[in-house]
């Protein structure tokens, strides 16, 4: 049995990261391992940061991933992964969808948002394997952008490290979606694992 | 999306967020009636308990208030039922009052407040530590450790409540509440009670003489209960041969005890009681640690609570030991297996298991490239749109004045509008606080004075305060804010909804009833996307002689929209003609509808966003806006 394996998933308020939080603790508990996680809800719904922790394993006992004990980043938007990237362990694997949700205080002149490429560097930089892709380019291929969160659960099984398999995953999700939603979030999930596990092949 | 729990079956295991646990539990130690008052991060608890209300013949209610949801808990266990009460950390102090004399009177049937503790105000006003209330009012605290105990431990504050004849709170933290974790669950009861009322004023009549008698017998049943949970299965001591250090872990801070100890090497090496009975301590086996070890680390979350206690135990008994607490653990922020271990570390020179400070160094290196992203009220939300026409009026009238107009803001979605461009939140302290604190700025200062408050916030705590304005002469202008429903805490239907927690119809009370019926002369009616007609009733309040209010009422958009997908309607967005922009920027500028998008210099519209409200359309100067397909600009 797995004894630690952590996983923080960081986006903005509305990406369906606590969705993708659900499926996953679902999936893990329904295959028999000890589960444990944690979100944050309140202000953070009204568009702000939304991250949340899935952990399995025998040895876990706290709801939050330790900082710098985390195995996957999940990055639903590229610099709220950037925000939690003390999270990842020396030897983590960061899963980014690299399409920009640029704050409304932009436009106002109240923040800057850093151009995309230094912001994917400097997580290639920092971590010890990146994999980045458009994923919400995936997701309207998919049949919507809603389903990014889907397509992000792919990735993060694509790497190859997540002790949970695929057919439970589904499982779980047919068991949540009405019958077309169910089709739609699969195969956005099924694009995401392609792309992720090339590019894990590739890293 | 939180399920039925009603159907799960014994020995089933489930994955449950911590407030389905709670709720779970209460079903299997037999509650019959909950209630409570919406707020983060308690609010699921009901929610669940309202789902498996059917299935289980419970009454589950939205009170108007905490201290109404705890009164009524009370008065069904005066009638011998088991209830509870839930509600985030402040909303224990609306109930204050009333708990502090539930303390004095115990209970007949099994009486559970939930006192959820949002540690680091993740959503909330302050932070607080309850269980210093529950001190104040002789209440023992349970304080689970994780989702599964806490179910468990909720179940049983039921039967300890009656066994011990007190009311049990159940103190949990933001990371209990909004953890999730797999669950085994236990059985239902199979029997209902009956409730029934039996007068007996020596107990229930709270006059002087009834106190002075109820008193006493609330310290001897205290002490019965402080014997106990030295027995009782919640706090374990495991001491180790020889071990220089103690752990005395409280709560979750368990859990991050045990993973700082093995990240550290120290399992086995240090003697550890975990106390999951923060109230009153297991003074045994606080005694039997202390005199065991030669020094002792209190860890739990916000104050040091226990860390008194034991201190107070190490002194009285003579013991010399050095009891450490928040000397090593931060009073400020969450607790967190880091912070153990750092303590630890500390205390026992282990090497650490990771270099900490490169992760800092890490996030200062990487913090210019991470944007602030402060919440936003929703695309279309009518609090913009109100504000907006709170504020073009409140300015207008303001220029008699020579003064800047003053908003006391109150707690809400609308508490959002703090942030540019609107910035009409002047104060934020309380809920009901907006009216309350307007009436002492009246007989202050001489400016519009406008205290806006949401629907929920004025049915839990605006209307004393309003009432306060007629009587003393306060000329104030109070906005009520109504979209119908609770938004922020997740759409909970309130007194002004028209149903209940479990969807029957009931009255739908009206903001402008209540007002006229509190004596408030001026009272009008405002449709937040009908500016100018808003800006012109605002004006008028302004100018009134006496306290004024004025209703802005549209549905919450996010409610509308999801009962627009239902209804299989489509919602059409707005576009920005480019060739009629002028590139002027008055939308974001003064309304900064997040749907709005500037790329470059060229502005747009994000037709995933944009709910298709037309405010927008309605402040452009160049009628550079319109709906997708009216090429015209006319708007429907
Ligand atoms: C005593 C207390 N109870 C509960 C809360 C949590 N809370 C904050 S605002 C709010 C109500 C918001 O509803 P409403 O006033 O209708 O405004 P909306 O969010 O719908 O705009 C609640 C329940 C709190 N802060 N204090
Ligand atoms: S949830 Fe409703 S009230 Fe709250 S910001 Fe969104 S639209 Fe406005
Ligand atoms: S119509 Fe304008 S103000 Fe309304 S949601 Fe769309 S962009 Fe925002």
């Amino acid at each position: 049995m797995v004894r630690e394996f952590n996983i923080v998933i960081a986006g903005v308020g509305g990406q369906g990261t606590i969705l993708m939080t659900e499926i996953l603790g679902k999936a893990a508990t329904i295959e028999g391992l000890k589960v444990r996680g944690s979100e944050i809800l309140g202000m953070a719904v009204r568009g702000g940061p939304v991250s949340s922790t899935i952990r399995v394993g025998s040895e876990i006992h706290g709801p939050l991933v330790p900082e710098g004990k985390g195995d996957v980043l999940v990055g639903l938007e590229p610099t709220e992964a950037l925000r939690n990237i003390t999270y990842l362990s020396k030897n983590g694997i960061a899963v980014i969808n690299t399409r920009p949700i640029i704050p409304y205080t932009v436009p106002l002149g109240l923040t800057k948002y850093p151009h995309i490429k230094n912001v994917l560097e400097t997580l290639k930089r920092k971590s010890r394997s990146v994999i980045a892709f458009d994923a919400t380019k995936l997701a309207k291929e998919a049949g919507t952008p809603v389903v990014v969160n889907m397509v992000m659960l792919g990735a993060l099984s694509g790497t190859g490290k997540l002790p949970i398999k695929n057919e439970t995953l589904k499982k779980v999700m047919k068991a949540h979606f009405s019958k077309e939603m169910a089709r739609i979030n699969i195969k956005a999930f099924d694009l995401g694992f392609e792309v992720s596990r090339n590019l894990a092949k590739r890293n | 999306m939180l399920r039925d729990l009603a159907k799960g079956l014994p020995g089933e295991r489930v994955f449950l967020l911590g407030n389905e646990a709670i709720a779970r539990g209460a079903m299997e130690g037999g509650v019959q009636i909950a209630a409570a008052y919406p707020g983060t991060p308690s609010t699921e608890i009901l929610e669940t308990l309202a789902q498996a209300s059917k299935h289980l013949g419970l009454y589950v209610e939205w009170s108007t208030n905490e201290k109404v949801a705890l009164e009524v808990a009370l008065g069904a266990s005066i009638c011998g039922l088991r209830a509870m009460a839930s509600m985030k950390h402040v909303g224990v102090n609306v109930a204050h009052d009333s708990l502090m004399t539930a303390g004095y009177m115990g209970v007949k049937g099994g009486l559970v407040v939930v006192s959820a503790d949002d540690v680091r105000a993740w959503s909330s006003q302050n932070e607080q530590d309850n269980r210093f209330t529950a001190k104040q009012a002789y209440l023992p605290v349970l304080e689970p450790s994780n989702v599964q105990e806490a179910k468990d431990w909720t179940a049983d504050a039921f039967e300890l409540s009656e066994k011990f004849n007190q009311v049990f709170m159940l103190r949990t933290v933001t990371r209990i509440n909004h953890a999730r974790g797999d669950v085994t669950l236990g059985k239902l009861p199979k029997k209902h009670r009956k409730g029934v009322f039996r007068k007996d004023p020596s107990w229930l009549t709270h006059v002087p003489t009834t106190a002075r008698k109820n008193r006493p017998l609330m310290i001897q049943r205290f002490k019965k209960i402080s014997q106990a949970v030295n027995r009782l299965p919640y706090n374990s001591l495991e001491l180790v041969d020889e071990a220089k250090l103690g752990v005395i872990a409280c709560g979750l801070s368990y859990a991050y005890t045990l993973e700082a100890t093995k990240w550290l090497g120290l399992d086995g090496k240090v003697s550890l009681l975990k106390v999951g009975t923060t109230h009153p301590i297991p003074e045994d086996l606080v005694k039997r640690l202390l005199s065991s070890v030669e020094e002792v680390l209190v860890v739990e979350e916000l104050e040091p609570f226990v860390e008194l206690h034991v201190k107070a135990i190490a002194g009285e008994e003579n013991i010399k030991i050095k009891v450490h607490g928040k000397d090593l653990i931060p009073l400020i922020g969450e607790l967190s297996t880091r912070k153990v271990t750092e303590a630890l570390a500390e205390l026992t020179k282990a090497k650490l298991p990771i270099d900490f400070s490169r992760l800092d160094q890490l996030r200062k290196e990487t913090a210019p490239l991470i944007p602030s992203r402060p919440p936003a009220l929703c695309p279309g939300c009518p609090h913009r749109a109100s504000f907006y026409a709170i504020k073009t009026a409140a300015k207008s009238v303001a220029k008699n004045y020579g003064v800047e107009p003053i908003y006391p803001g109150d707690i809400g979605c609308y508490s959002l509008a703090v942030a540019p461009p609107l910035e009409t939140v002047d104060t934020l302290i309380s809920m009901g606080a907006s009216i309350g604190v307007a009436n002492g700025l009246a007989h202050v200062v001489r400016a519009p004075i406008l205290a806006c408050i949401g629907d929920s916030t004025f049915f839990h705590a605006g209307i004393p305060p309003l009432i306060n304005a007629v009587y003393n002469h306060a000329k104030i202008t109070v906005i009520v804010l109504d979209n119908l429903t609770t938004a922020m805490t997740g759409f909970q239907p309130h007194p002004g909804s028209g149903f209940t927690a479990t969807g029957v119809k009931t009255t739908q009370l009206k903001a402008e009833n209540v007002a006229k019926g509190c004596g408030v002369r001026f009272v009008e009616v405002a449709d937040p996307f009908d500016s100018r007609g808003a800006i012109d009733i605002v004006q008028r309040a302004l100018m009134f002689e006496g306290p004024s209010l004025v209703v802005f009422r549209r549905k919450c958009t996010l409610m509308e929209l999801q009962e627009k997908r239902k209804r299989g309607e489509k919602v059409v967005p707005y576009i920005v003609d480019a060739e009629k922009c002028k590139q002027c920027g008055v939308c974001i500028k003064t309304f900064a509808c997040p749907a709005i998008i500037k790329k470059d210099k060229n502005y747009a519209i994000d037709d995933l966003l944009c709910t298709g409200c037309g405010f927008c359309a309605e402040i452009c100067p160049y009628e550079a806006i319109h709906l997708r397909g009216k090429e015209h600009g006319e708007r429907i």
